[in-house]
């Protein structure tokens, strides 16, 4: 193999070179400095993810396809998730600060595992082979096992983190095997690879294509959370500290959500005779069912949640339901923006809940933050904007992600509205359970013995920020809709074949 | 020669047998080998099909998982080591603050 064949280009991979380079630094940083400023690594950090949000932006400049051997692939996917993951790291660093402040964390280790664990999703949504699918998925997870527990002398926080840990090797695993097997069936890691041989039905074994592809299934139905596997999600979400929950349950999702896109429509979607089909009925129908079991599984359990932690768990679940909707749709447009719609406002909310929270997370149940409205409105009205959005109330992102999502999947998939219907009678239910918390907030007198928590000028600025996105998305979405609609479809990618 | 499948067969074997003792078991660390079990499992499924493929792909496949679970297990241990000094058990079941 000639080396020129192999399109070795750095630029492809910069945003990921970037962020892990800036979180090596970081890791210096704290071993040097004689006192390891918190404001300087959140800055340091802060700088890291815009160059690398620069980057992202440059790579659109790039020719689309493949690059080192197909390994990474640049195609609109990869940059609208990137960006997206990007904009969650962002948020991430502004609110960390008063995270490591209030309980008097390290901060080092942090900033750094917080921009390795960047580096591993960036590279999940790059991927184009599934070695690679592989060990980005491992570096997001491998630094978010760690970040969860980082309260480490905090009991939950060790449990939700060994947890996290055991259930997302488990989850690996299974993953893997699917990665083996189809490996074995195509004779090739290449997604491009894999889909061709589906194409030119050269399979060796399709029974063990269809079998790597349902193992592969539960994996990513691990990975995003998805009933039925999503048990490990609402005691993670819980124990992990409160900004790390905003974190891991947007950053690492939408990555997922990116590489079960790219080997799942891309790779695996060639409904023509034969094998192909087989697999094409097979996944969309089992993704449709997984879907309507999610939402309903996360609508209903969260109706009688008392925590207000355990709430947003299952309202992260019910999401993944609705975004696995415009799965059937064969696009990534949906999707992307139904994910960074979600994205805004989780971590938003997350920041508000870490600040209500107190050092420690001693305040999460519902009932503690009964009557404080009017007490610190600073908080508690973009709280409340925050649950308004996730229930999907007009003028907000979520409106616009789930009109999005339902109407595409409405259009493109006549055999599969049920879908649609289930979704729409879904987020009909999870009103009631966003507008408990906004009523109990504000109507219900008021708990004694609060104290208005201090805000730091970055978790203000996270959350102003997190506010406009919200309504720019919810009432000028034209413009990001037009320019993703202008990607090609994800199911065209044009990578190159898989090279021995 | 042995043939593919009896690789195959064996591998599935040895997965089935972690993803098993992964639902049986109650110690964290027996918990661990388990699934250390199952990525052995699936690295022997690969250079299986490396093997029989005549194709290099899954034999380097093998070398990044095995990296992966190497700093899985670091992870996993230091973790395991936390909850210990908190709570002076091994056992699953008494990790049992959040309540499922």
């Amino acid at each position: 193999m000639q080396l020129d064949t192999l399109n070795l280009n750095y630029w492809a991979i910069a945003p990921e070179l970037i962020v892990s380079l800036v979180a090596v630094v970081l890791m210096l940083m704290d071993a040097f400095s004689r006192k390891g400023g918190r404001q300087a690594n959140a800055f340091v950090a802060l700088i890291g993810l815009i160059a690398a949000f620069v980057a992202v932006v440059r790579l659109g400049g790039l020719a689309a396809g493949g690059y080192f051997g197909g390994m990474v692939v640049i195609d609109p996917t990869r940059l609208f998730f990137a960006a997206i993951i990007l904009i969650v790291a962002i948020l991430a660093v502004l609110l960390a600060g008063q995270f490591l402040g209030d309980e008097g964390l390290p901060p080092g280790e942090f900033f750094s595992l917080l921009l390795f664990a960047t580096s591993g999703m960036l590279l999940l949504t790059a991927a184009g082979d599934l070695v690679t699918v592989f060990l980005g998925l491992e570096i997001a997870s491998i630094t978010t096992y760690i970040l969860a527990g980082y309260r480490r002398y905090d009991v939950r926080a060790n449990e939700s983190s060994l947890k996290y840990f055991l259930l997302g090797s488990f989850s690996t695993a299974f993953m893997l095997y699917g990665m083996a097997l189809t490996y074995g069936a195509t004779g090739t890691t290449n997604i491009e690879g894999i889909r061709q041989a589906i194409a030119s039905e050269s399979i060796n074994f399709p029974a063990l294509l269809l079998l790597g592809a349902a193992m592969m299934l539960v994996g990513f139905g691990f990975k995003i959370a998805s009933a039925p596997f999503h048990l490990w999600t609402p005691d993670v979400y819980e124990g992990a500290p409160t900004l790390v929950t905003g974190f891991m349950g947007t950053g690492p999702k939408v990555a997922v959500f990116a590489a079960f896109i790219r080997v799942f429509i891309g790779g695996f979607d060639v409904p023509i005779a034969g094998v192909g089909l087989q697999l094409h009925n097979g996944w969309i129908h089992a993704v449709a069912v997984i879907s309507v079991i999610t939402m309903t599984v996360g609508n209903i359990v969260a109706i009688s949640q008392k925590n207000i932690k355990r709430l947003l768990a299952y309202s992260s679940i019910a999401h993944a339901g609705y975004a696995l909707v415009g799965f059937v749709t064969g696009d990534f447009a949906p999707v992307a923006f139904y994910l960074l719609a979600y994205s805004i406002v989780s971590v938003g909310a997350f920041g508000v809940i870490q600040l209500l929270a107190r050092a420690g997370d001693q305040k999460t149940m519902i009932d503690d933050y009964a009557g404080i409205g009017f007490e610190a409105p600073a908080l508690t009205f973009p709280l409340a904007i925050f649950l308004l959005s996730l229930a999907g109330i007009p003028s907000t992102a979520g409106f616009i992600g789930k009109f999005y999502v339902f109407k595409s999947a409405w259009v493109t998939t006549p055999s599969l509205r049920y879908l649609v219907v289930a979704a729409v009678i879904n987020s009909i239910i999870s009103i009631y359970y966003y507008l408990y918390p906004i009523v109990v907030i504000f109507f219900r007198p008021l708990a004694p013995g609060f104290v208005r928590p201090r805000m730091q000028k970055a978790t203000a600025l996270a959350i102003i920020l997190t506010i406009i996105g919200t309504f720019y998305l919810g009432l000028l979405p034209n413009r990001l809709l037009k320019s993703m609609e202008k990607g090609q479809p994800a199911r065209i990618t044009a990578n190159q074949p898989g090279t021995k | 020669m042995v043939p593919l499948s009896w690789y195959l067969a064996l591998s599935a074997v040895l997965f089935t047998i972690g993803v098993v003792g992964v639902i049986v078991q109650r110690n964290v660390i027996v918990l661990f080998m388990c699934i250390e079990l199952m990525l052995n499992a699936v690295n022997l499924t690969l250079v299986a099909f490396s093997r029989f493929l005549g194709n290099a792909t899954g034999q380097l496949f093998v070398f990044i998982v095995m990296a992966v679970a190497a700093a899985e297990a670091a992870v996993g241990l230091a973790i395991i080591i936390s909850l210990f000094r908190n709570r002076e058990t091994l056992n699953v079941d008494e990790a049992d603050l959040l309540k499922l």
